[in-house]
């Protein structure tokens, strides 16, 4: 037998059996530790009794060598019961804490979270499994926000999304104030209220139900808040009871370096994103003042030998008294002139992109803006078989901005809707005014040939264009032009149905800008009226 | 009465073609080459309308333009410009420019404006 098991190794399964068999009967060394006690104390009581009933009640019936045995028997039957529970609640309050079902899941998920360093996580987390697994009504994680310099929440269980968003714990508030006080002890609403005087305890109650929580758990480390846990019970009766705080102090001691842990990480990936976001805009504003240099030094030169092309062609063309020029020839100067005003505009554009926002800015009506645009349009293109329609709010109000890129703006979505299109089709051009959102909306689509889908990312790439004269500039502008203003541009295509660009501008940050002028423009105008 | 113009770049060929188209259209034209030229041709020839280029050796059009205006008030100016900088129209229109066009220029809208300029100078604008 013996080779044999040595053969095969340590019987792993048969020690399992044995250990499963056994613990059918004694499951942990509590209960071993249990059935010990008990079986002590009854001896006890049993010897006691059997010794001092003899002297109490002087009978020789209690002399009888039997009578210590016949009273041990009657103590063990009568008392076995109440001491086993007494021995259990003994055991229980010092030296086995209960733990339930609940607490044994809420205890995982801590050391869970040891190894998880997403805030957000963590948080949706614990509340949901402290939500769940204790039937509370509500159940949020609070964390501080140094930025605002309060405790926001970072995720909520029964709570509506508007809430949890809305809000906000501040540094001062009587409830931070108290559990700076108190340190990691689990406040219960009622007994502190109850032991304040009523304008605290009013103050406080007004964080409580902030929080819609009957308790708060402050998660410490190292004596610095890093979170809150604030939950309320389904039913107001609900007490918790000494071992559940005892509990749940054990629960906020485990998850608190994870929080704070994660919020350190957080933070670290804030600035880290700061960082490379001012970064990129040094290197953006960086190339922009390069570019516009490079534009205006380019503008300067190049405008003037093009002033110099066109203008002759257009003394030859325009020339009064002379003879009527050949078809070919008049062809070849529009030509000319037209080409070269083509090339004008390449670094026409680059200046505007380049030039940024410097432009003057006034209260621009976006309506009229569209009409001139759309009259310089006919000049540009022929729109002969191409309808245009024209769809307005009526509550579309002034926009403050820079009517040139405002116009640019037009000018290039139109120019690429009749470009699409080709000889024949239609174009809308729509704004709209987002009340809520406080957007300018501006739609142009038109029934133009489409942008392939594998296109539809790159349109608004510089040097982007399917067309033999263009530059593939107009977009590219339109969308910094955009983005200016705190806007956004996206298209919407398919090919052979057309195309539908979307330019969405706020108001609010134009209205800012404009706000304090129109006023002092108001002021100067009531003053030349007097 | 002829029609006077005075027409200042440092392009001469500019000036060539724009004198050319306006003689062709029945204006006395004057030629400058830079902001100091200019100046004095004002003085001498004392046109109805100045076509000003901005960038200019020496004295440049914006100086120019504001010795023009401080001498003669009522003379229209319309400046002419390879390089649309916000910034320095901006400051043309503060010193008084009545008008302003870009290179390359548009002989037809050119021609239109000076017109208008000529006009409201009969008019006694």
């Amino acid at each position: 037998m013996w080779r044999r098991s040595k053969a095969h190794g340590p019987n792993i399964e048969g020690v399992f059996i044995f250990k499963r068999d056994v613990s059918f009967h004694i499951k942990t060394p509590k209960t071993i530790l249990k059935k010990v006690l008990v079986g002590l104390v009854l001896f006890f009581l049993g010897s006691l009794a059997a010794y001092l009933l003899p002297f109490l009640i002087p009978s020789a019936r209690l002399r009888h060598p039997f009578f210590p045995i016949l009273i041990m028997t009657v103590i063990f039957v009568v008392a076995y019961k109440p001491i086993e529970r007494w021995v259990k609640k003994f055991l229980e309050k010092y030296f086995f804490h209960k733990k339930t079902f609940a607490q044994m899941a809420l205890m995982d998920l801590a050391s869970d979270l040891a190894v998880n360093l997403d805030l957000q996580e963590i948080a949706n987390l614990v509340v949901n499994t402290f939500g769940e697994v204790l039937h509370l009504k509500t159940a949020a994680l609070l964390v501080p926000d140094p930025l605002q310099n309060n405790f926001e929440v970072a995720s909520a269980h029964g709570w509506t999304l508007a809430a949890s968003k809305k809000t906000h714990l501040a540094a001062d508030t009587p409830l931070l104030k108290l559990v700076h006080q108190t340190g990691p002890h689990v406040l219960v609403r009622g007994p502190i209220l109850q032991s304040l005087t009523w304008q605290e305890a009013n103050a406080l109650a007004r964080d409580f139900d902030a929080l819609q929580a009957g308790w708060v758990i402050p998660l410490f480390v190292k004596g610095e808040l890093v979170g809150l846990v604030a939950f309320g019970a389904l039913s107001p009766d609900t007490v918790f009871d000494q071992a559940d705080f005892h509990f749940f102090r054990e629960f906020a001691s485990a998850i608190a370096p994870c929080v704070h842990n994660a919020l350190i990480v957080k933070r670290l990936k804030q600035f880290n994103n700061e960082l490379q976001d001012s970064q990129s805009q040094w290197v953006q504003k960086t190339k922009l003042n390069a570019i516009e240099k490079l534009a205006a030094g380019i503008a300067h030169e190049i405008h003037n030998p093009l002033a110099i092309i066109s203008g002759k062609a257009q003394v030859l063309l325009m020339q009064k008294g002379a003879k009527q020029l050949e078809p070919n020839v008049q062809e070849s100067l529009n030509a000319i002139v037209k080409q070269t005003r083509r090339a004008a505009d390449i670094t026409r554009k680059l200046l505007m992109y380049s030039q940024g926002s410097r432009g003057p800015q006034e209260w621009v009506s976006l309506e009229k803006v569209l009409d001139e645009t759309l009259a310089l349009l006919a000049y540009q293109a022929s729109l002969d078989k191409i309808e245009i329609i024209r769809d307005i709010d009526p509550e579309l109000p002034r926009y403050y901005a820079n009517v040139q890129e405002i116009r640019e703006i037009f000018l290039n979505l139109l120019l690429n809707a009749v470009e699409a299109v080709g000889t024949e089709g239609k174009i809308s051009v729509e704004l709209k005014y987002h009340r809520d959102e406080e957007l300018v909306e501006i739609v142009c689509s038109d029934t133009g040939k489409g942008i392939p889908a594998e296109h539809l990312d790159k349109v608004f790439n510089p040097f982007y264009t399917t067309r033999h004269e263009a530059v593939g500039l107009g977009l590219f502008v339109t969308k910094q032009v955009t983005h200016r203003y705190g806007g956004s541009i996206r298209v919407e295509s398919q090919e052979g149905v057309g195309s539908m660009f979307i330019l969405q501008l706020p108001c609010a940050a134009a209205q800012k800008a404009g706000g304090e002028k129109e006023e002092a423009s108001i002021l100067s105008n009531q003053r030349t009226a007097r | 009465m002829m029609k006077k113009l005075l027409i200042v770049d440092d392009e001469v060929e500019i000036c060539e073609f724009l004198k050319s188209f306006f003689e062709d259209r029945d204006y006395r034209v004057a030629v400058a080459h830079d902001g100091v030229m200019a100046f004095e041709q004002v003085g001498i020839f004392k046109p109805d309308v100045v076509l000003l280029d901005i960038q200019m050796p020496g004295l440049d059009g914006l100086q120019a333009l504001k010795k023009i205006k401080e001498k003669y008030p009522k003379m229209k100016v319309i400046m002419v410009t390879a390089v649309e900088t916000q910034e320095k129209i901006e400051e043309a229109m503060r010193l008084g420019a009545d008008n302003y066009i870009t290179k390359p220029l548009s002989l037809e809208y050119l021609e239109k404006d000076v017109q208008d300029k000529i006009e409201l100078l009969a008019k006694g604008v």
